[in-house]
């Protein structure tokens, strides 16, 4: 046989001696990379956090070991959420003290977010947000403000600071920035409040529109997403979460594909509520959703 | 002032109570210029008239006396307020309400069992709006497979004496949102609660003027239910309110003496 270079589609089998043996050795490296590639059709994954991989303190059972899998097939892993609560860095604590494999700068809250856009327009805000979430606020200018930023902060979201936030709106012209506009989220004593129902008050009584930063905004997804990703079609991008409007209806607009998780705040019949669109995928839990999107045997 | 609204088709007056008496602030409010003289007018020309208002921070004997106690001479029976009717619904169809309301107001409720709550009763709870007590409504009806939420009035904001503060619509809003429901409202701009004042003074909606500082809820919704509805520049009002195109009141007059003084003169001469 001559000796010659392989051609594309030519079997090495038939080549030269020296090149099988070298194959042969390379085996093990190439099955692992191999099998890197082929486990998953996903180049990204985005996780909510809070009903998707915890309830309050507690890891969801089996949702630990169902990241580490999920990271050991190599494709970057996101995680995306609307707590408004507490800080950036307070969040990735509590998800360590659970026991997760999380850097912070996996994190992406829609705090930080916030943040971002009042820079950016150099807006000068007045908070309703939580103590704990004010750290990732550090250094803005608040004086003589002019827009009204509105988190989860249930020990601040009375009457009298809706009252001076109408004012702010209504007579002096404020924006008004939500961090999210979530409905509700699941606590350990059963679904609560979020802050959409405070931030469509204001809307209605001042008849304007808030500037909506966290989920479901498009924007915030994408944020999320890094540059050298941006050349992979968007649905290869899945988004996990446990609300059927923010997590999954926000992704599948954003384009992304979208797994919605039957746990946290899910309530029976939310698949239906984003009609005509459908998640990608419906799971019983995030453990079921790593299984599909490594495409294991469910 | 425009008297175009006058004629002698005119034989009674629905008036708002916030903003049109009276500016509140709390438990007390301050009169506004020529209101306790304008009631007293009508008063003595026996002309028929009534509060249509949708106040639910307290019941009616506790508003009049309020209103007394500032110098009005108004009766719990000349009110129609929101919360009556809100009970008579509970009680026709045997609900068992969570209260988001004042302590005030409760006595419009009085034998009604609001044990193991299956609906959601809401007023403008003022400081009662807090995050713990909304929660707790939203709670109620998140649970609930059939979630019912009755507001008293759906009102954007209202004038208190140290400025305009966020009224019970909002809240409303804010629940209706959070549990993808669409509350029943009991008040203005409801035209049948307007028939049902009218029905009190007996006379027909052609035959009426509403009176009121809130150029939507009063004026448009009373042209609505049938009646010519005047907008007082007092309360609430926006000079705005007069340049819009979906609601034009049938006359814009500065306060409540200058409507009942215009009434008067028109009819003195009519009759002279």
């Amino acid at each position: 046989m001559p000796n010659r270079t392989l051609l594309a589609g030519e079997n090495a089998e038939n080549s030269a001696p020296v090149m099988k043996a070298d194959l042969k050795h390379l085996l093990p490296a190439f099955r692992a990379l191999h099998k890197h590639t082929r486990m998953t059709r996903f180049c990204m994954a985005l996780i909510d956090l809070s009903g998707t991989l915890h309830v309050d303190d507690q890891a969801q059972p089996g949702a630990v070991a169902a990241i580490d899998r999920l990271r050991q097939s190599g494709i970057p892993l996101r995680f995306v959420t609307n707590t408004t609560k507490e800080s950036k860095r307070l969040i990735h604590q509590r998800l360590l003290n659970m026991g997760f494999h999380i850097k912070i700068d996996e994190i992406f809250t829609s705090l930080t977010a916030a943040r971002k856009i009042l820079e950016a327009k150099k807006w000068r805000p007045w908070f309703i947000v939580s103590d704990e979430a004010m750290e990732d606020f550090d250094g803005l200018p608040t004086e003589n403000p002019n827009a009204v930023v509105i988190g989860l902060a249930p020990e601040k979201l009375n009457h009298e600071n809706m009252n001076k936030a109408f004012d702010m709106i209504f007579n002096q012209g404020a924006h008004l920035v939500a961090i999210h506009k979530s409905r509700y989220y699941q606590t350990k004593h059963g679904l609560a409040l979020g802050p959409g129902a405070f931030v469509t008050g204001l809307e209605y009584a001042t008849d304007t529109k808030a500037q909506v930063v966290g989920k479901p905004d498009a924007a915030f997804f994408l944020s999320a997403i890094p540059g050298s990703l941006c050349t992979h079609k968007l649905n290869e991008i899945v988004m996990i979460g446990d609300d059927i409007r923010d997590d999954v209806g926000g992704a599948l607009k954003a384009g992304l594909s979208a797994i919605l998780v039957r746990t946290g705040k899910y309530k029976a019949g939310d698949e239906a509520k984003i009609e005509p669109s459908h998640p990608t995928f419906i799971a019983n839990d995030i453990v079921e959703a790593v299984n599909y999107i490594l495409e294991d045997e469910l | 002032m425009s008297g175009k609204w006058l004629d002698t088709s005119i034989k009674g007056f629905l008036l708002d109570i916030t903003g049109v008496c009276y500016d509140s602030a709390g438990n007390s409010g301050i009169p506004i210029e020529g209101s306790i003289e304008a009631i007293k007018l009508l008063r003595q020309a026996k002309i028929p008239f009534r509060f249509c208002s949708n106040e639910s921070t307290a019941s009616r004997v506790h508003l009049a006396r309020k209103l007394g106690e500032i110098g009005f001479d108004i009766k719990a029976e000349e009110i129609t307020c929101p919360a009556p009717v809100a009970a008579q619904l509970l009680r026709e169809r045997g609900l068992r309400p969570f209260f988001l309301v004042k302590d005030e107001v409760l006595e419009e409720f009085e034998g009604i069992n609001s044990t193991n709550a299956n609906c959601v009763v809401m007023g403008d709870a003022q400081e009662n709006f807090s995050y713990e007590n909304v929660n707790r409504a939203f709670s109620v009806l998140i649970n609930s497979p059939t979630p019912i939420l009755i507001s008293m009035g759906c009102g954007r904001y209202y004038k208190e004496t140290d400025g305009l503060k966020i009224d019970v619509g909002a809240y409303c809003k804010g629940l209706e949102y959070a549990c993808g429901i669409k509350a029943e409202f009991v008040g203005k701009p409801d035209p049948k609660y307007f028939l049902s004042a009218l029905e009190q003074l007996k006379i027909s909606p052609a035959n009426c003027v509403m009176i009121g500082d809130d150029v939507a809820g009063d004026c448009g919704a009373a042209q609505k239910a049938g009646m010519r509805a005047l907008l007082v520049r007092t309360g609430k009002y926006r000079p705005e309110d007069e340049r819009r195109t979906d609601v034009q009141p049938d006359g814009v007059v500065d306060n409540l003496l200058q409507a009942v003084q215009a009434f008067l003169d028109f009819k003195n001469a009519k009759a002279e």
